[in-house]
Parts: structure tokens; C-alpha cells; sequence
């Protein structure tokens, strides 16, 4: 398993994936950094005194902001690069021919699907750990930021668990479709959970739809976070990473119009923790399972 | 010892292809060609033998051990026919791969490697990226893969396909010194001539069905053609000839001076002394008889003639 890990690292570095990711990332970077720059910066106009807890409460709720711009960004750039880097895993390797000299080698399969699993895990999530510290540290550099470690570590975790998820899924789909077939179906399944979201957060904002079409808005976007988790735990991380409960109890920061569609709108429960677990593990498993049983 | 033995492989898909019923015996040390037209589903097989596809009905083993097995698959080395090995790895890093995957010792593989590359020529080459190697290259290149593992049993498919002369000459050279040293080889090609020199025996397959098997001696010697050539020869003798013993007879060659070519297909060696007479009772001279030596090519496209295959031709 361990020479089909390092097999996919080799792959990613020698294709250029990770240079090029990291490249494209310098240059959000230094976007983010200006937008970053142009939001927390206004704060001193106010003309608060640095005793003043508003001016903390505003350095805060403009850090929340920006890290939510970020993460909108950051949460895109980390499911797609798991998606694109594992969707054509099976399929596209098969249509092209290399595993037909690869596969009559004394290795159990399983070994191979978990080889390549942990490959893209392990560089999808050490490339969201530079992300996230990235993000955070270009946000604290002009605002306020969390700073409590276990919130942080948690909210990584979080942040990073939808590389998993998605690695799962691609690589199961990619056992039955073919290489462009299974990037459209990830994306397009990516894209229902992430309206799932959008779905929660427009309720949130908007009290005259809570009131008439409430219900049927939270059933929608629920079976839509059901379908694909993604989305729900990027916004589970900002739950955590925020305390949202607690801002909007004791700070009187209206969290939900500040940072509108890159908000949380309701955060999702601790058992839809449990179940994109669940997910992932039977995404995996299942992918395993086909594999075993597929003719290359 | 018996290296390969299948008893009613089958795989059907969904389109109708794959094979049926095929019923083979190789043995250790022995090479065998897998012959058929394109389309006949010789890969088929050949996937289902080295663990790639998996058996609809019936089944397999190599040296004893399942098809599909690890046990099995420790003791084959395999080129495919259509494949791409990662063009992002070296030559040699491609083979190495091979060789950690089937568990070679690290100084065991410092050594082979490098011997290998230079054997099938290209140890220049080796350090290149794959993406910068010609299709003959990569060929050679998969040779050195499915040798890396010292396998005992060797599964080509179309082993020299994209290779110039030279290299077509020096995969067969490689061949029988395999041969030599008691691998066993499973030869699918449509290459004859390579087939003919170096397999034992060969089984024939046509829409997934095998029609024919045997050695190569016994496959091309089922009818006896004699070559004769004659004098005083004239175009109604041959109809005649043809009427009065049964036999196929065919015009090879013919001269304004009446001298002439005569292939007969005979029934038995016996019949040839039969056939000298009435040559020589119709007045024509017989200069030369002798027995033609049928080569695989001709035998594979007069046994395939005739019938509908699913390659190209109905």
C-alpha cells in the first residue's frame, strides 16, 4: 500500500498538481490579502478609542467577514482539487491502459484503492492545513481572529474532513463511470449540496421567507446536505470556528446580515457529524467492494 | 508439470463479444501461441488468465493456483497489449515500480533493473520520462516490466507489435532464450512467422471459439500439399485432374511452354504415387515432387477462410 502511496505523491509532484495548486493559491493569497487589507482597515475610521470594546467587538465581527471570504473561496478550491485529482482514478486509468499492466502484480486490490486513497487524502488535507493557516493568518494580520487552539484544530478538522468525504465518493463513482462522466456527476453532486446550503443561509436572511416557505426550504436544503455532506461541514466549521450561538447571544453582532450568503444559516447537529462519517466510510468501503469486482 | 490449464473459460459481455468454453493445457516450459483473427477474443483470455477480468463460467489455474489468485499472480509477468505505463515516471523508475510491487528485495532489483533495461535496449534511454518514449520503446519497456519478477510463466500479448525489424528480431531472440532457460510462454500474436519459430503448440480461435489445437507440427501437417511441377501441361488437364481424383488442385505457376506448377492438397502421403501416374498417363512430364511445407500463415488463413469472424469482415 505504501508503494502506491508514494506512487500518487510521485504523481502529484511530477504532474505538476501540487505546483500548480500552489501557485494559483500565492495569487489568492495575495487577492485575499488586499481585500483583507481594504476590510479591516476601515475599522480605525471609526475613530474608536483602542480601549473602547467596540472597537474589539469591530475588529471581530470585520475578522469574521474576511475569514468567511476566505473559506467560501478556500472551500471551493479544496473540494474541487479533491474531486479533479481522484475522479478519473479507476476509469480514466483503465480506458488509458495503465492498470492493465498493473493490476496482474502480486498486490490485493484493496491495497491499491486504499494506496491511492491515502494519497490524495493525505495531499488534499495537507493542502487545506496550508490554506487554513494561510487564510487565518492573512485575516489576523488585519482583524480580529479566533485564537483559542482547540477551536482552531477543531475547525481544521472540520475544514479538512470534506477531502475524505469527496475523495470517497469520486473514487466509488469513478469505479462505474467513465473518467469525464464521474468528474460532471461529482461537480454536479457537489453543486446540489452546496445549494443545500445556500438554500439554509437565504432563509436565515430573509424573515418573510422563514414565514412562508420555511418548512419546505429547510426539507429541500436537508435532503440536498444528505445527498452530498460537503457543504454542511464547511458550514459546521464555521459554527465552531465562530461560536456562532454564543455571538449572537452576547455580542448583539448581527452575524447573519454581516456576513450574508457566506454565513452558516443553521448550523447543522452533531449527528450530521456522525453521518457524513458514516458517509464517507460507506463511500470507501463500497468503492473497495467494487473494485474488487471490476474488469479492467 | 502443467503451467496452464482451463476448463470451459467463458466470459460473455454485455455486446455479445468474449469468449466460450475455451479448454486449454499448457505445459511447464512449453510455449504456446494463442492464434485468431482480430476480434476473436484472444485478449479476452488472456485478461481473464493474468487476473484482470473475471470468469462468467468455468476455470483456470496456473501451476495449480486459481487465476486471479496473488498466489497465481506471483508467478506471471505480463504485457498487455493495449496499455500506458505513467508517462510522468522514468524508465527505470516504471520498472522499479514493477519490482516493488512484486516484492523483488531491494538489492536484488539494484541489480536486475539496470540488466533488464540493457537487455531489452534501452539502458540509454532508461532515465528518460516515459511521455518521451516511441511506441516500440514502450513496448520494450513493458517487456522489461513483465520480466522484472523472474515470473515462470510469460503472458505476451502482441509483444513486438510496434517494433521495427531490429526490434522484432531481437524480442524473438529474447523469446527463445526464455524459452531456453524454461519459462513458459504464452505467445498472442499475429506475427507467424515468430509464433511458428518459437511456440511448441498453438490453438486457433475464431469468434471466441477454439477451432483447432495442437503442435505446430500436427496443425500444419493435417493435409499433405505436393508441389509438382510438370510438362506438356494445357489448362483442361487440370480440370481433369481435378474430376478424376477428388482432390483440391491449384495452378501456382504457368509458362507459354507448357511447363507448369501443380499444387495438390492430399488426402494421405499415400495418394502421391497415385498422382505421379495419371500425371504421367495424361502425357504430361513430371520434372520435380515435392512436399510443400505449409507455413502457419497459410494454414491460419485457409482454416479461417470461409468463416465469418467478428473483426473487421462478416
Amino acid at each position: 500500500m505504501t508503494i502506491i502511496l508514494r506512487m500518487t505523491w510521485k504523481e502529484l509532484l511530477r504532474k505538476r498538481v501540487l505546483l500548480l495548486t500552489l501557485f494559483m493559491t500565492v495569487l489568492f493569497l495575495i487577492a485575499y490579502w488586499f481585500i483583507a487589507s481594504a476590510i479591516g482597515g476601515e475599522v480605525h475610521r471609526y475613530g474608536l478609542s483602542p480601549d473602547d470594546p467596540q472597537l474589539l467587538v469591530e475588529r471581530y465581527s470585520r475578522g469574521m467577514f474576511i475569514i468567511s471570504l476566505g473559506f467560501f473561496f478556500g472551500a471551493f478550491v479544496v473540494a474541487f482539487l479533491s474531486i479533479f485529482s481522484s475522479s478519473s482514478v479507476i476509469s480514466g486509468e483503465a480506458e488509458l491502459g495503465v492498470m492493465q499492466a498493473l493490476m496482474p502484480r502480486p498486490l490485493p486490490r484493496w491495497q491499491w484503492y486504499a494506496g491511492r486513497w491515502l494519497g490524495y487524502v493525505s495531499f488534499g488535507m495537507g493542502y487545506a492545513l496550508v490554506l487554513y493557516a494561510a487564510i487565518l493568518g492573512v485575516a489576523g494580520m488585519h482583524a480580529g481572529v479566533p485564537r483559542d487552539m482547540g477551536t482552531l484544530f477543531i475547525a481544521y478538522l472540520l475544514f479538512a474532513s470534506v477531502v475524505p468525504l469527496l475523495v470517497s465518493v469520486s473514487m466509488l463513482g469513478s469505479g462505474f463511470l467513465s473518467a469525464i462522466g464521474n468528474g460532471v456527476f461529482m461537480t454536479m453532486l457537489y453543486g446540489g449540496g452546496w445549494l443545500g446550503g445556500m438554500i439554509d443561509k437565504l432563509a436565515a436572511q430573509f424573515a418573510s421567507l422563514q414565514e412562508t416557505v420555511g418548512g419546505s426550504l429547510a426539507t429541500i436544503s436537508g435532503l440536498l446536505s444528505l445527498a452530498m455532506p460537503a457543504d454542511g461541514l464547511q458550514r459546521t466549521m464555521m459554527d465552531r470556528l465562530f461560536n456562532m450561538d454564543a455571538l449572537r447571544q452576547f455580542t448583539g453582532i448581527q452575524v447573519d446580515s454581516l456576513m450574508s450568503m457566506l454565513g452558516v444559516g443553521s448550523a447543522p447537529s452533531p449527528a450530521f457529524l456522525w453521518y457524513a462519517l458514516a458517509y464517507t466510510i460507506v463511500a470507501f468501503v463500497l468503492g473497495i467492494w467494487r473494485f474488487q469486482r471490476k474488469d479492467l | 508439470m502443467i503451467a496452464i490449464q482451463t476448463e470451459g473459460l467463458t466470459k460473455r459481455f454485455d455486446n455479445g463479444r468474449g469468449c466460450s468454453d475455451v479448454s486449454i493445457t499448457v505445459r511447464e516450459g512449453e510455449a504456446f501461441g494463442f492464434l485468431g483473427p482480430n476480434g476473436a477474443g484472444k485478449s479476452t483470455c488472456v485478461k481473464m488468465l493474468v487476473g484482470l477480468i473475471f470468469p462468467t463460467e468455468g476455470r483456470a489455474s496456473l501451476f495449480g493456483e486459481p487465476i486471479g489468485s496473488l498466489s497465481a499472480r506471483r508467478l506471471l509477468g505480463y504485457l498487455p497489449e493495449l496499455y500506458r505505463y505513467q508517462e510522468w515516471l522514468t524508465g527505470e523508475e516504471v520498472v522499479r515500480l514493477h519490482a516493488q510491487m512484486c516484492r523483488l528485495p531491494r538489492a536484488e532489483a539494484d541489480r536486475r533493473v539496470p540488466q533488464l533495461l540493457e537487455r531489452v535496449g534501452i539502458g540509454l534511454r532508461s532515465r528518460d520520462r516515459v511521455k518521451n518514449y516511441s511506441k516500440g520503446m514502450q513496448q520494450r519497456l513493458g517487456l522489461a516490466c513483465a520480466l522484472v519478477g523472474d515470473p515462470r510463466i510469460l503472458f505476451l500479448d502482441e509483444p513486438s507489435s510496434a517494433m521495427d525489424p531490429i526490434g522484432r528480431s531481437e524480442v524473438r531472440e529474447l523469446l527463445h532464450e526464455l524459452k531456453a532457460q524454461g519459462k513458459t510462454i504464452f505467445l498472442n500474436s499475429h506475427l507467424m512467422e515468430d509464433v511458428e519459430s518459437l511456440c511448441d503448440r498453438v490453438a486457433l480461435l475464431n469468434n471466441g471459439r477454439i477451432l483447432q489445437q495442437g503442435t505446430v507440427e500436427e496443425v500444419l501437417q493435417q493435409r499433405p500439399v505436393w508441389r509438382l511441377r510438370v510438362g506438356g501441361f494445357a489448362p483442361a488437364l487440370l480440370d481433369w485432374l481435378r474430376g478424376e481424383t477428388g482432390l483440391a488442385f491449384r495452378l501456382a505457376a504457368s509458362e507459354p511452354d507448357g511447363s507448369a506448377v501443380l499444387e495438390a492438397e492430399l488426402e494421405n502421403e499415400e495418394q502421391a504415387g497415385w498422382l505421379h501416374a495419371l500425371i504421367l498417363d495424361q502425357g504430361m512430364t513430371l520434372y520435380e515432387s515435392t512436399r510443400a511445407k505449409t507455413r502457419l500463415e497459410e494454414w491460419f488463413v485457409t482454416e479461417l477462410s470461409g468463416k465469418s469472424h467478428r473483426g473487421e469482415k462478416a
